[in-house]
């Protein structure tokens, strides 16, 4: 009887384990990774229709996960992957990244300026931007006095006690820095120094320093100005379309998704034949308001939802990068004094 | 003398092998672990590169960072004490109630232990909140006209540190009145001395070792709580807790955290110790 189960599983297993090779007509498949839920299934379902190829959807969890499994494979086993902006440029650095042939993409030269030239990719030679995370100021014009036009704003005396901010200390110190009109990534410790003493008088103005939600305190009255990420931004607005977004004229503090394709990809000619799909601006706008981020594409502008459009006017961002151990300490340090300051 | 007995039962070593074994990869190892790592130095993102350093200890006697200890100190200390002037009372005079009375008041103080604290604290959000039920409460009975910001506040942390450690100082102090023999007190009184006097030289003294072992309870775990203040706070201040939490995580300093860490373990063994020899009481041993 136990012999006779045993040996029933292992013939089922055999017939899965043989069932799988039938599909690996490499031809037809596109193994995608990413993270969960990046793409609508009506985009992913409409790329199979279209071209008979079939998509292979793989996720990871992490950026760190992805570049791990990437160079496991030497670059190999996945034909487009999507990522962030500081991983990317690890993966280019270890030469696991394709140089790709943009004639073999329409529309590439669609994509918003904005986000080009950054510089895990200065020459834009590896990526295309996919979407991207813009950390923004929110306020209720009800219950604030003055125009909120930049940073400097939040620095305002009529804002005591009431502007909720992200836990996120590299981004705080960053817009600071932008506001005295240096770089989010300034390396010098006087400087930061600094940047730490002006952050310091902006701490009567702080209501509460959270990373998650961090617009319920906006929708809940707790405070009247929030300076929330894009998600934050977007759900706070489905709540209370009357907040007003404000795109700082120091320039944004971003996050950008790119997608590339690995330099040993099994399947180079249908990574292209992807890539290409999503830049078409109906699927790209499809995209962006599936997962919530600003709109990369500029052709994709007029069907996106018009909260991920950022204006025109605004012509500068940056990126937060990784810097020098003592910068690192000052900002850490700063950080610290700043919220002590707060109470 | 139960160590004697145990040595005599040599089979009975087998049976403790597990908890030694248990100890030493979980308590031991990790301990050692994190004081290692104290001494190392961060590398680029999380890593950590082995060149041995002091230089984690030298950074927390900045200013900025003893600032941390000395919040956290505070706070537990305000919290403890509030916590003893409600707790001591409640579970000395749960101790003198009727049978069924004891049970029905237990099982009110268990009841909240079975949702998680994090969720009640999110409770005392809706109660603290700018339309929050409080302020609605006084802007009723005409207390205050434009409501409160009671949210995100000095006293809203405090608030929550009370709510949350109160039970342990009761059931403490519960369990060391439940034992107390009134016989002793009886005779007090017959013997001449006031209501105030025999609480004082017989009750309270009778109960002392539930009250430090509620202190021990109570103040310990409030020097590492931190999400009260993350929560209830506004992350506007920071206490050793947090700021271990945050080198851990944004801050990708792992040594740091980990000398922030052993710092905080000797202060409050130093704590314990201090109690220890302040009361002297048997019955505390085991707890630190």
């Amino acid at each position: 009887m136990k012999k006779s189960t045993v040996i029933a599983l292992c013939a089922a297993l055999s017939v899965t384990a043989a069932a799988v090779p039938v599909s690996a007509d490499s031809d037809k498949e596109l193994v995608l990774f990413t993270w969960e839920n990046m793409f609508p299934q009506e985009v992913l379902d409409g790329f199979e229709e279209e071209t008979g190829i079939k998509i292979v959807y793989s996720n990871f969890d992490t950026d760190e996960t992805m570049y791990e499994k990437l160079s496991m494979a030497k670059g190999g086993d996945y034909d487009v992957v999507i990522a962030d902006d500081y991983i990317i440029e690890n993966v280019v650095q270890a030469g696991l990244a394709e140089k790709l042939d943009q004639s073999k993409l329409t529309g590439f030269e669609n994509i918003n300026p904005l986000y080009q030239g950054q510089f895990y990719d200065p020459n834009n030679e590896y990526t295309v931007p996919y979407g991207a995370g813009i950390p923004l100021i929110v306020y209720d014009p009800e219950m604030v006095d003055i125009e909120i036009k930049g940073y400097a704003d939040l620095w305002d005396p009529s804002l005591e006690d009431s502007i909720a901010l992200v836990a996120n200390y590299r981004v705080i110190n960053g817009i600071t820095n932008l506001m005295l009109g240096k770089s989010m990534n300034e390396e010098d410790v006087e400087s930061i120094k600094e940047t730490g003493e002006k952050l310091l008088e902006l701490a009567p103005n702080v209501r509460l320093i959270q990373d998650d939600n961090t617009q319920n305190a906006l929708l809940n009255g707790e405070a009247s100005v929030g300076f929330l990420y894009t998600s934050q931004v977007t759900a706070a607005l489905a709540e209370y379309p009357e907040l007003e977004v404000v795109y700082p004229e120091e320039g944004l503090g971003f996050g950008i998704m790119g997608m590339f394709i690995p330099s040993q990809a099994p399947n180079k000619e249908v990574a292209y034949q992807f890539m290409d799909y999503i830049l078409q601006p109906e699927v790209a706008a499809q995209c962006t308001d599936f997962i919530g981020y600003y709109s990369t594409n500029k052709a994709a502008d007029e069907f996106v939802n018009p909260d991920l459009v950022v204006p025109d006017s605004v012509k500068k961002g940056e990126i937060v990068q990784n810097v020098s151990a003592e910068a690192e300490e000052q900002y850490n340090k700063n950080w610290t004094e700043f919220k002590a300051a707060c109470d | 003398m139960s160590r004697t007995k145990t040595k005599k039962h040599s089979s009975s070593v087998w049976m403790i092998l597990p908890l030694y074994f248990f100890t030493l990869v979980f308590v031991a190892g990790p301990l050692i672990y994190m004081v290692a790592l104290s001494f190392a130095q961060p590398g680029s993102g999380s890593a950590v590169e082995w060149n041995l350093t002091l230089e984690n200890y030298r950074k927390i006697l900045d200013p900025v960072y003893l600032q941390t200890f000395r919040e956290s100190f505070q706070l537990a200390l305000t919290s403890t004490v509030i916590i003893c002037i409600l707790g001591y009372p409640f579970g000395y005079f749960m101790a003198k109630m009727s049978e069924s009375w004891k049970k029905k008041a237990m099982l009110l103080l268990m009841l909240p232990f079975w949702i998680n604290s994090l969720i009640r604290l999110y409770g005392w959000i809706i109660i603290l909140q700018n339309r929050g039920i409080l302020n609605h409460v006084l802007k009723a009975l005409g207390i205050i006209d434009k409501p409160l910001k009671l949210l995100y506040s000095y006293p809203a942390i405090v608030v929550g540190m009370v709510y949350v450690l109160l039970p342990f100082m009761i059931l403490s102090v519960y369990s060391s009145a439940e034992k107390l023999d009134w016989s002793l007190v009886e005779a007090a009184r017959d013997l001449g001395a006031g209501k105030a006097k025999a609480f004082w030289t017989v009750s309270f003294k009778l109960t002392l070792p539930g009250l430090l072992s509620g202190v021990i309870l109570t103040f310990i775990p409030s020097m590492g709580l931190f999400f009260i203040a993350d929560i209830l706070g506004g992350n506007k201040i920071v206490l050793v807790g947090s700021l271990i939490q945050e080198q851990m995580t944004r801050g990708s300093n792992w040594p740091f955290a980990a000398a922030l860490a052993v710092v905080l373990m000797i202060l409050t063994s130093l704590m314990i110790g201090l109690y220890r020899k302040i009361t002297n009481v048997k019955e505390l041993e085991g707890i630190g």
